[in-house]
């Protein structure tokens, strides 16, 4: 009993595309009139019909597609590769020769098939008749890969052997011809889907996998009119340029510079270093007194005031005084509705209604007309971003008019004066007790940095050249 | 007794499969023909009375707690047989759906795969059905009807498949295969003995052995005997004669 791979209900698997062109290829071949041009082989006494030229292959080719013959070498050789069509003359060298070299069609049991890959199961069923028709003479690899499989499913090995025996026994009943062929054709799948060490696998298709997304496209009107709506919703997208963003980003990296605990290291020192956790509780949430990094952090932009807790605490009172405070308790309400509960959707917007946008409420925001519409129409059937553009409106009143009111006001300038700069834990005497603040330097802070580094680090005067020792 | 009565019937399930196999291997190609298809549907027909035969005999004596150990052990193996053998069965019955419907026989220009394979199958069919001979009706509608039973019965394969697995407790890892590699090369069963006549074509070079193969082997040793008989008889006359003369 194998693992079902074929799960009942699973994912369905689909021949690859290209599979399914190379089929479409091989049945274009076999047309009686525009078809191949077949010939006889001709073993000692017995004759198989239906075997071309590699040369034929070539023309036909060239033919029908009307293409070039390096392009037709090139597709008989795909063909010839993924197993389409074997050759008779050396069948482990599995080429496409322009010359008089026989081939011949594989039946479309054993065409290469994602839908339905060779299973352990068959490889042993094969390998066991081989074994019984060669007396016992399989190639090297053979003798390892059946003795592997022996291990392997060893539990059904039983089974293994009946059905060799009684494939060999049913072939036996049909004429030696037709037993030749069906040789060959086993010989030229498994040579295929388990080759021999050394030859590449052409199942096998690497870290490139192929997308196969639409496995089959009808080209009608409906998919040309997705595929322009795509287009055009991509065309519409907002697009920066590199050298804009990069400079964004260098700015964002100065800017942050001093507030990176590793490049900059932390103080009082760095908890993972020093086992001392001082630095977690002055960072928290709620403290009576923020650290100065933290405020000055305030400053650089409205989303880092509004995502620290202590921040919009202080902004609050600020707006209080400005009397317009309404603004970000609604805010803050519609950002409840985005990110809360789906259940509470409806009350939460109802809420808001009431409080912030009916005519005559306690808390009105001054939301322009366009938008007031369009939100009311929304609130008819309240959805989670059924806000969002009012939150945007006010949003943005906020950071345009309050914001820089209050970066100004004394409320925020008291608040940096009073933020402490925690004192830098003092080092232990003995020098093989002391233990790094900084990280070691980053390659990219060269000899300007190191001085800068040294004088505002080390007060005690540990070597800044000794590397992290603990 | 239950074991040789289920070996039985696992073989015979084992032999149809392999003929199933070697039918759906001849479909979509020049050997394909309304007959094939016909013996298709004969074969998987009689796959599935035997499947169903041989479930319900080894659930019947799995479900039993009275047996012995090695006798459990034995059961459990032939549980493990038969599900490959079904593996294998409802693999074939999706290729065969799938094949047949690309390849519709009842088209005006029909494309079938020219893969060298001419000759007929009902001999195939006929070791299947273990009958002499294969008797066939002509049925119009191969293509739309018949695939309509196809996919009824693949699907109550699936589901017959899917109660085995839920239904029977039987752990396939703890089961020890009876046979140790190579074991098929020991047996002297008609197989080994005659497929060495047969022409290995495939490897590098085109040689052709004429052995015995295709000769009925039993017809081949009984002629073997009655000529070894008649040396021995002129032989024992010569010396006889030389006796009396001399």
């Amino acid at each position: 009993m194998t693992i079902n791979t074929l799960a009942k209900g699973g994912c369905h698997r689909e021949q690859m595309a290209c599979f399914r062109k190379m089929e479409k290829v091989i049945v274009a071949m076999q047309d009686p009139d525009m078809g191949m041009k077949m010939r006889n082989q001709r073993l000692l006494i017995t004759v198989i019909p239906h075997a071309m030229t590699g040369h034929d292959i070539i023309t036909w080719l060239t033919h029908k597609y009307r293409i070039s013959e390096e392009e037709a070498l090139h597709l008989g050789n795909m063909l010839v590769k993924y197993g389409y069509i074997y050759p008779l003359k050396e069948p482990r060298c599995l080429v496409l020769r322009p010359d008089e070299s026989p081939y011949r069609f594989q039946t479309p049991y054993f065409w290469t098939s994602t839908r339905w890959p060779a299973s352990e199961l068959d490889y042993a069923i094969y390998l066991a008749k081989k074994n019984i028709r060669k007396q016992g003479e399989l190639m090297e690899y053979e003798k390892e890969r059946y003795s592997l499989l022996h291990k392997r499913i060893n539990h059904t090995w039983d089974f293994v052997v009946m059905q060799a025996r009684e494939q060999l026994r049913a072939s036996k009943q049909r004429r030696k011809a037709d037993r030749i062929v069906l040789e060959c054709q086993e010989q030229a799948y498994w040579l295929i889907n388990r080759p021999p060490p050394g030859v590449n696998n052409v199942l096998d298709t690497g870290l490139e996998r192929p997308n196969n997304f639409s496995c089959r496209v009808t080209l009608n009107s409906d998919y040309y009119k997705r595929e322009i709506e795509a287009c055009r919703k991509a065309l519409g997208r907002n697009r920066v340029k590199s050298s804009i963003c990069l400079e964004g980003f260098l700015k964002y990296s100065e800017q942050y510079l001093n507030h990176d605990p590793i490049m900059q290291g932390c103080l009082p020192s760095n908890p993972w270093i020093s086992d001392d956790t001082a630095h977690w509780t002055m960072n928290a949430e709620i403290v009576p007194v923020p650290t100065r990094l933290r405020v000055e952090r305030w400053s650089f932009s409205f989303m880092e005031l509004l995502n620290d807790a202590m921040g919009r605490r202080e902004f609050m009172t600020y707006l209080e005084k400005e009397f317009s405070a309404e603004n970000l308790y609604f805010w803050q309400a519609c950002e409840d509705i985005r990110h809360g509960e789906n259940s509470k959707i409806v009350e939460k917007v109802e809420d808001v209604y009431k409080n912030f946008l009916a005519p005559g409420a306690a808390r009105w925001v001054n939301i322009d007309s366009k938008t007031m519409d369009k939100t009311l129409e929304g609130i008819k059937r309240p959805h989670r971003f059924v806000m969002d553009d009012a939150q945007m409106h006010i949003y943005f009143l906020m950071k345009k008019d309050s914001y820089p009111r209050y970066l100004k006001s004394d409320l925020y300038k008291n608040m940096l004066a009073k933020a402490i700069v925690p004192q830098e834990t003092k080092k232990s005497v003995f020098p093989f007790m002391r233990r790094q603040r900084h990280s070691s330097p980053s390659p990219a802070q060269t000899a300007t940095q190191a001085a800068e580094e040294e004088g505002l680090a080390k007060g005690a005067g540990a070597n800044s050249a000794a590397g992290s020792h603990f | 007794m239950g074991k040789e009565e289920c070996k039985t019937m696992l073989d015979a399930l084992n032999k149809v499969t392999a003929c199933y196999r070697h039918l759906v291997i001849a479909l979509g190609s020049t050997s394909d023909s309304q007959n094939l298809r016909e013996e298709l549907k004969k074969t998987r027909k009689k796959a599935q009375e035997l499947a169903v035969a041989n479930r319900t005999k080894l659930t019947s004596l799995l479900k039993d707690k009275t047996i012995s150990k090695e006798d459990r052990a034995e059961y459990e193996r032939l549980w493990v047989l038969f599900s490959s053998c079904m593996e294998l069965l409802e693999v074939d019955m999706k290729r065969s759906l799938e094949i047949a419907q690309e390849f519709p026989l009842k088209v005006p220009t029909r494309h079938l795969i020219q893969t060298g394979m001419t000759g007929s199958t009902t001999t195939v069919a006929a070791r299947a059905m273990s009958v002499q001979n294969m008797k066939y009706e002509a049925d119009s509608n191969i293509d739309t009807a018949d695939l309509r039973d196809l996919q009824a019965e693949i699907t109550q394969v699936s589901q017959m498949m899917e109660e085995m697995e839920m239904k029977v407790q039987v752990a396939p890892w703890a089961v020890e295969a009876k046979q140790e590699a190579g074991a098929e090369l020991k047996s002297n069963m008609s197989v080994g003995n005659s497929s060495v006549g047969v022409i290995s074509i495939c490897e590098e070079e085109p040689k052709e052995e004429e052995g015995g193969g295709g000769s009925r082997e039993a017809g081949f040793a009984s002629i073997c005997a009655v000529i070894g008989f008649f040396v021995i008889v002129i032989v024992a006359l010569v010396l006889g004669y030389l006796v009396v003369n001399m």
